[in-house]
């Protein structure tokens, strides 16, 4: 299902930073670094960046539809993203569970890496049923 | 405005739920257009990375982390369905690339995000500092 075993992090959370004191903020910053130093030496680390607040979104059929956002203030706004290798979801969420941030209120979304399109895996399924319900009858 | 960044830009799929009311058939077809669009430009070195994701997964929330819940939801209008890394120097040609993503025709939609030089923290910091000694 995961042969790479990749899992991806997803933060989302407010701009939680802008609310700390210089004290607060550079003991968070020295945290961070330190968990993503820690991650990097375990050799779990594959990938990371931090997005910008600023975006659009394009929707509708034909893509006519773009808007500005998601908005910064929104809770559910993806600040970035994290890239590990390790051996079970299990493992990917006691990664996700270590950020020092979370503490500030940010959420992290532990999602598999699929292999093939989950899509695709389940069009073929239903069509080898099909297939099986044929030969059956 | 149009910014230039040279770090790239991220495209989100959202929607897991589009192929809902599509036969096999076109649900084959929907996925073999994404592929073909992903190679074309992976050939055009204007996609680094990309990825499908299970439609499972968890959240993490919580001071330390402590709460764990089973989610995002298997197939939703608002779950992440799979993300591009492109290589591409603003957000109109991001946009232009979003734009041509197949999913779209069936509901999905695609966030287009810049993605930063540094840490947030790193430039709250060096703002605080400039107000400081200014």
């Amino acid at each position: 299902m995961n042969e790479k075993n990749e899992y991806l992090l997803l933060f989302r959370g407010k701009e939680w930073w802008s609310s700390l004191s210089p004290e607060e903020l550079r003991k968070t910053m020295d945290q961070v670094k330190g968990w993503f130093d820690r991650l990097t030496e375990s050799g779990k680390l594959k990938a990371a960046q931090p997005l910008a607040r600023e975006g659009a979104t394009v929707s509708g059929k034909t893509g006519h539809v773009v808007a500005d956002g998601p908005f910064a203030e929104s809770k559910e706004v993806i600040g970035g993203y994290v890239l590990v290798q390790v051996n079970s979801l299990d493992e990917a969420v006691v990664v996700a569970k270590s950020c020092p941030t979370l503490r500030f209120g940010m959420e992290v979304e532990v999602r598999p890496v699929a292999e093939e399109c989950p899509s695709m895996v389940k069009a073929r399924q239903i069509l080898a049923e099909a297939l099986l319900a044929t030969a059956a009858a | 405005m149009n910014t230039q960044t040279k770090n790239g830009y991220m495209l989100l799929f959202i929607g897991t739920d589009w192929h809902k009311g599509l036969s096999p058939e076109e649900m084959q077809k929907v996925s073999e257009q994404w592929m073909a669009w992903f190679k074309r430009l992976t050939e055009q070195g204007k996609v680094v990375a990309g990825h499908p994701l299970e439609r499972d997964g968890k959240t993490v929330s919580g001071k330390n982390g402590r709460v764990v819940a089973d989610g995002p939801f298997a197939e939703s209008k608002e779950s992440i369905g799979g993300y591009f890394l492109l290589d591409v120097a603003t957000m109109d040609e991001a946009v232009v690339i979003a734009r041509q993503c197949p999913g779209l025709a069936y509901g999905a939609k695609v966030e287009v995000r810049a993605v930063r030089a540094e840490c947030p923290l790193s430039s709250e910091a060096e703002a605080q500092l400039a107000e400081a000694t200014a």
